[in-house]
């Protein structure tokens, strides 16, 4: 729904003026603006950092520095690509900080990613087994390194094209590719190992990930 | 690697969108003769739909007004900052302006000559040089009365 809403040929037609008048120093613009996109640079900062007050903090701070390079902004140029490469920087960097190295190492297993996310669907059962899916395979997404839980973050939850998810990660289109690939597949081993952490669960991943979406 | 293994690589991929047209109509056609690569491409399809419907992590209340504020917090600081350079720019070109029409004058009083430990301190040169270090201490006081300001504004 979030995707559909940033999609809509409205609201791309409208961006291009809000930027210009949050250039121009229009305080609604830019409230506008913020509003726009809070939900998905949000989802995609803690999809990255997992961790929801770094992600607060870093939504922040990307917001700051866009602001400080608004100028620079090349108007041709998708402004979500833009957006979310500043975000990009601003999180690997703190990966990089918190873990002193590489980023292709799986992230901590966190207690219940599940705890803090919401669901829609009215019906209570329905509920509860769509949540437990949904929770049964963020565990699962939470576990990939964050450069993978970056790709499939942009790929399947932002609906980003892969030349956009290389602009924003500043790989070459080939890498992306490749990462797209590991974390499928990764992610797919994950949830069929029977010893893995998060093979825990006694349903086949089929099972689980079928259902009435 | 046989066809069949190049295409089950091929796969994960395929269900991404991640395929350029020839390799994923290799894939289709390849799939339309093979149930293992079809059942595959189902289970595949199951988890991009599922991924693509993963819990959504709820935006903290006062999130976007606490940035907001701090937007305009940053706006302010880089608008004085502005302002601020503009003021040093031209002090230091009002110090200069001020030290050559003194020069002028003391040298018109003094007619050319004031000397100090042998020094001619109304010379062109031992004058420049003067005002020199003067500018650059007066320079140096303001930019640390500056940075001292720009400090106690980021703990607040």
């Amino acid at each position: 729904m979030i995707l559909a809403a940033a999609m809509n040929p409205e609201t791309l037609r409208g961006i291009d003026d809000t930027i210009d008048r949050v250039r121009r120093g229009d305080r609604d613009a830019l409230a506008d603006l913020l509003a726009q996109y809070q939900h998905r640079l949000y989802r995609f900062l803690t999809r990255l950092v997992q961790d929801p007050a770094t992600a607060e903090d870093l939504f922040q701070q990307t917001w700051l520095r866009v602001m400080q390079k608004i100028g620079k902004y090349d108007a041709g140029s998708k402004f979500d690509t833009w957006l979310f490469s500043v975000a990009h920087n601003l999180a690997i960097d703190h990966l990089r900080r918190r873990r002193g190295g590489s980023l292709d190492v799986s992230g901590e297993t966190r207690a219940t990613p599940a705890e803090r996310l919401v669901s829609g669907t009215p019906d209570p059962l329905e509920h509860l087994l769509d949540w437990e899916r949904c929770a049964f395979l963020a565990s699962a997404v939470n576990e990939l390194p964050a450069i993978h839980r970056e790709a499939i973050s942009l790929r399947f939850e932002e609906g980003m094209k892969l030349e956009q998810i290389a602009e924003v990660a500043g790989v070459p289109l080939s890498t992306v590719k490749s990462r797209l690939h590991r974390a499928l597949e990764s992610l797919r081993a994950r949830l069929e190992s029977p010893r893995g952490s998060v093979g825990r669960h006694d349903l086949p991943p089929t099972h689980k990930l079928s259902g009435p979406h | 690697m046989n066809e069949h293994e190049s295409i089950r690589k091929l796969l994960p991929l395929a269900l991404a969108g991640a395929l350029e047209f020839e390799e994923l109509r290799r894939v289709e056609q390849h799939a339309q003769f093979c149930d293992d690569c079809r059942r595959e491409s189902e289970t595949w399809s199951r988890y991009a739909q599922a991924l693509r419907q993963l819990p959504q992590p709820s935006v903290p209340a006062g999130l976007l007004e606490r940035t907001h504020s701090r937007i305009l917090q940053q706006n302010a600081a880089a608008t004085s900052d502005h302002a601020n350079a503009i003021v040093l720019g031209a002090t230091a070109i009002f110090g200069w302006a001020t030290s050559l029409m003194l020069w002028a004058l003391v040298r018109g009083f003094t007619g050319g000559s004031v000397n100090i430990l042998g020094l001619n301190l109304v010379s062109p040169l031992s004058w420049s040089l003067l005002s020199a270090v003067l500018t650059w201490i007066t320079a140096a006081a303001s930019a640390m009365a500056l940075v001292r300001r720009r400090e106690i504004r980021s703990t607040l």
